[in-house]
């Protein structure tokens, strides 16, 4: 199994199984407000009560899945903190400031989207849209936020990648991929140059006090393993590229995290200390998929709530009334935002992001496009590689990066090779992603064509949708539910053996003291058992309520 | 201001308005299902209603209680990323229960709530009793951790990585009474302003059998605040005395006043704050006292004898966090209050005694984070939050 190759296997699962989980709900704290408003303002609108009931019933749902959210968060943001202390330590001294940031707009969240509920009776109509307003915003500035760290995990800003697509030759030779640094003056006059060049560093220019280098990735994951582990220059690979004038007690004494502490701050003040984050190459992609994602998620569900409605209707033979209209209303409302954000979410942010990641991470995507003899590929059988190419890389004289071609050592220092690579294990992200991605590729189509033929029916046709579409509703749910999980898979496992790519690989990024793997296992089902139960309550405590028999949606 | 002021500042005031909201929840998670459970025994509708008006308000408010407790926690981040590093690699097992347990709680609190009139009774106190239990329990995680922060019993250096035995951590002797202090703490000040609430909205009601509801909790709530203000100065007491161990902390707080261990060295005077949290004590006992006595004698409280006691209970709050405050501060500049104690300092590896050093210093912040931009931004913020935050409870409060 190909989850056991990189390190920390078990807590990496336990990470996956919290992290899934969140993901899953904020597919809806982010959706949902953005149905809720829309919904308001037409009631302001209109003045429509079927629209305020609509806006209500959305933000019910929204406040339980979002109180469920932050639990779930809660315990995400704990187990990062205790399961990869070394992580947050780094996360905290160099790209602090979206987590920083995110307090405000958690804040923001709670507060609002408490003000919202409370606030119905109690505050001006036109108040309350701006209150509503603000719990949309709180939610995708959240986002904003933590994408802008993942988007540094995945691709750093500086990022040089190692392939190019144009001739189809890795440049791992060439000491590719490579990272933009800043190195304090001080310290780069004690560096041999001439040394480092031949390593495949790069000297790109001068800036005040630093100078900044491009700087293999191979070396830098090296220096971050020594830092987070007490070297001191005495023994670790600075040992060998530092003049030897300048080898004097002191200099072998100093311990590497305070040198790599030094550059790392330059670099990051010299890119931007409050932007570091949010120039990462891939970042407005990967805004625009989680937020096209959250929105296409919640309209799938929203879709299967009130087609079951309407099922449930149309075997009681009711064609009309309040309760009718209602019902209907709010279908073709989910309808229209599902085709749009379906269509929106493949064609422009999806493509986005996945020309990002053909660029700068070319190793994923290679796995992704199953480029390698040794297994079934999808793209290969049924002749997609030249379509994928030019979707990647915008040409059809593109090559496909070719992952048998992909050193297994490409990430580690030749100087420290059998001990890195026995630690890091592999450095090429696991093959069982091209089935996963292209599982979620054919699911996504398959929900787009569904949507499609519900808005025939609704908008050109515009007579009653046959049954079995409105019974496929409920499994499309579940299905875009699980596109979107799938997506967030590709792009979270498909970075392995990374941690931060280029930087920091999950064995230093590691609590030194884990805990045993029986205990992970018991946390992990701790879990899923709080999840079902959650999962029951918000079934019991938010769909039954809104059965005709019980009362309108809201009352 | 230097960046350590800073970022003492923005962990305190985060630090502040959570204690306060927790410590009502800690309280409304035993009270509610308490009152709940006799409303539902004695058929009492209108006592019902007044246990589910304090469950709404718990509900509403648990989410602010914890987005502070997010807030204080990324802050702490951004500030000692180092502190919390070596924090997440040592404290995984004491943390860990407390967050197995917030998402416990947490679930509790949904069905709970949600459940109110749709599951049977049976459940809905089952549901009652983990909401409570797992109240009580939670601060256990985190007691662990602050005794811990005291002096460091249970850690170990495996070469130059540390580690915690639990079990010798849990007998940290600042542990027992630090968690026992804070949860009568908890209940008490819940009471008292439980209780104060109720005394005032009985003058506001026109409603008989919810005055009558209002009155019992009243009648029922004050003996045992009064009861809690007394046992809250043997734990007080306790801690102190088991605080002796901790020789830099306990003499910032009593040195001043003349009650010195060790050397007597005060590098730190906290006797003030001390001073003042036991002004504020003793004017609880005095409110809550003469309410007691109110209701032995006159059968129940006057309209401002009344408003006194939530007074009194708003008062327990404020004195609540003056006393985190105390215990925290007391340490300062250090994380670890024991960190100076040359026993502690001779078990440390000495090729991270100085990378240690500097981490659990809370003068080494990272200059990153206290940059004049992103401290401008977090004023503003935090200011238009706060004021957020005070206007949902304004929301809240506010009659249709």
């Amino acid at each position: 199994m190909e989850w056991g190759i990189y390190p920390a296997a078990a807590d990496r699962l336990l990470s996956f199984i919290g992290i899934a989980v969140h993901w899953s709900i904020l597919q809806y704290v982010v959706g949902l407000p953005l149905l809720a408003f829309v919904a308001e303002l037409l009631y302001l609108k209109t003045g429509d009560q079927k629209w305020l009931k609509i806006a209500k019933t959305i933000v019910k749902g929204f406040i339980i899945v979002f109180a469920v959210g932050a639990a779930t968060g809660t315990a995400s943001e704990f187990g990062l903190v205790l399961l990869w202390p070394n992580l947050t330590q780094a996360a905290g001294n160099y790209i602090y400031f979206p987590l920083y940031a995110e307090v405000f707009a958690f804040l923001m969240e709670v507060v609002f989207i408490y003000m919202l509920w409370y606030g119905w009776e109690k505050l001006p109509k036109k108040v309350h849209v701006i209150v509503m307003l603000f719990a949309l915003i709180g939610p995708w500035f959240s986002a904003a936020m933590i994408v802008s760290v993942n988007s540094y995990m995945v691709a750093p800003t500086g990022l040089e990648p190692a392939y190019d697509p144009a001739t189809g030759q890795w440049l791992f030779d060439q000491g590719y991929p490579k990272l933009l640094l800043a190195v304090p003056t001080d310290y780069a006059n004690i560096l041999n140059v001439t040394l480092l060049q031949q390593l495949g560093m790069e000297v790109v220019g001068q800036d005040g006090g630093v100078v900044l280098v491009k700087m293999p990735i191979r070396i830098i994951e090296r220096l971050v393993y020594e830092a987070w582990h007490g070297y001191t220059v005495q023994d670790s690979i600075l040992k060998l590229v530092i003049k030897p004038e300048y080898l004097n007690q002191d200099v072998l004494n100093t311990p590497v995290m305070a040198i790599l502490d030094a550059i790392l701050k330059a670099t990051v003040n010299y890119v931007g200390v409050t932007t570091v984050t949010f120039k990462s190459p891939v970042y407005l992609g990967s805004i625009l998929h989680v937020v096209g994602s959250a929105i296409t998620v919640s309209s799938f569900t929203v879709l299967a709530a009130y087609a079951m409605r309407k099922l449930q209707l149309r075997r009681k033979g009711v064609k009309n009334g309040e309760y009718y209209e209602y019902v209907d209303t709010f279908f073709k409302f989910a309808a229209i935002f599902a085709l749009v954000a379906i269509v929106l979410q493949g064609t422009v942010f999806g493509h986005l992001m996945g020309t990002e990641i053909a660029e700068y991470n070319p190793e994923k995507f290679a796995a992704m496009e199953g480029t390698s003899q040794s297994i079934f590929s999808i793209s290969r059988a049924f002749g997609l590689e030249k379509l994928m190419a030019f979707l990647g890389y915008g040409s059809f004289d593109a090559h496909l990066p070719n992952y048998d071609e992909i050193p297994k050592d490409y990430c580690v220092c030749s100087v420290t090779h059998d001990q890195d690579l026995a630690r890091i294990g592999d450095c090429r992200p696991p093959l069982f992603l091209h089935y996963v991605y292209y599982t979620k590729i054919g699911l996504a189509i398959l929900s787009g064509l569904f949507v499609l033929g519900v808005a025939y029916y609704l908008f050109v046709k515009k007579t009653e949708l046959p049954e079995m579409l409105l019974k496929l509703a409920l499994p499309f749910a579940i299905i875009i539910q699980a596109v979107s999980w799938m997506g967030w898979v590709v792009r979270e496992v498909g970075r392995k053996p990374w941690t931060i790519y280029g930087v920091m690989t999950p064995d230093v990024a590691h609590t030194f003291n884990p805990a045993p793997t029986s205990l992970v296992a018991l946390v992990a089902v701790f879990f899923i058992v709080i999840l079902g139960i959650l999962a029951y309550a918000v079934w019991k405590f938010l769909w039954l309520p809104g059965k005709e028999e019980v009362g309108m949606e809201v009352s | 201001m230097d960046g350590s002021s800073i970022a003492v500042f923005w962990l305190a005031y985060t630090f502040g308005i959570h204690i306060i909201l927790v410590n009502i929840g800690i309280a409304l998670s035993v009270l509610v299902p308490y009152l709940k459970y006799r409303a539902k025994k004695n058929n009492d509708q209108a006592l019902l209603n007044f246990s589910y008006k304090l469950m709404r308000f718990y509900a509403a408010t648990y989410g602010v209680a914890g987005v502070y407790a997010t807030a204080f926690t990324v802050f702490l981040l951004s500030f000692y990323p180092n502190f919390l590093g070596i924090a997440g690699n040592i404290a995984l097992m004491p943390f860990a229960i407390a967050i197995l347990l917030i998402v416990v709680h947490f679930t509790a609190i949904t069905t709970y709530y949600y459940g109110w009139n749709r599951l049977s009774d049976k459940a809905h106190n089952i549901a009652g009793i983990f909401l409570a239990i797992s109240a009580l329990l939670i601060p256990l995680g985190f007691r662990a951790v602050f005794a811990f922060l005291n002096t460091p019993k249970g850690l170990y250096f495996d070469g130059t990585v540390a580690r915690l035995d639990l079990t010798e951590a849990l007998t940290n002797p600042t542990l027992l009474p630090l968690y026992l202090k804070s949860i009568v703490a908890s209940l008490t000040a819940g009471l008292i302003l439980v209780t104060g609430y109720a005394a005032v909205k009985y003058y506001k009601t026109s409603d008989d059998s919810y005055r009558n509801a209002l009155k019992s909790v009243v009648d029922r709530g004050v003996p045992w605040a009064l009861a809690g203000l007394g046992l809250m100065l043997i734990l007080g007491l306790w801690y102190t005395l088991s605080l002796r161990v901790v020789e830099y902390k306990f003499n910032n707080i009593f040195g001043p006043l003349g009650w010195k261990v060790g050397d007597g060295t005060v590098a730190f005077n906290l006797s003030w704050l001390l001073i003042i949290k036991l002004i504020l004590y003793a004017a609880q006992v005095y409110l809550v006292y003469v309410a007691y006595t109110s209701i032995k004698k006159s059968g129940f409280l006057s309209r401002k004898e009344a408003s006194n006691l939530l007074f009194a209970g708003m008062l327990a709050l404020v004195t609540i966090v003056l006393g985190e405050y105390l215990n925290a501060f007391s340490q300062y500049p250090y994380f670890i209050a024991d960190v100076t104690d040359p026993k502690i300092i001779q078990s440390i590896p000495p090729e991270v005694l100085p990378y240690l050093a500097n981490a659990l210093n809370l003068t080494n912040v990272n200059t990153l984070a206290t940059l004049t931009l992103v401290q401008i931004l977090t004023i503003g913020f935090m200011s238009f939050l706060s004021l957020a935050t005070l206007y949902f409870f304004y929301i809240y409060f506010k009659e249709k």
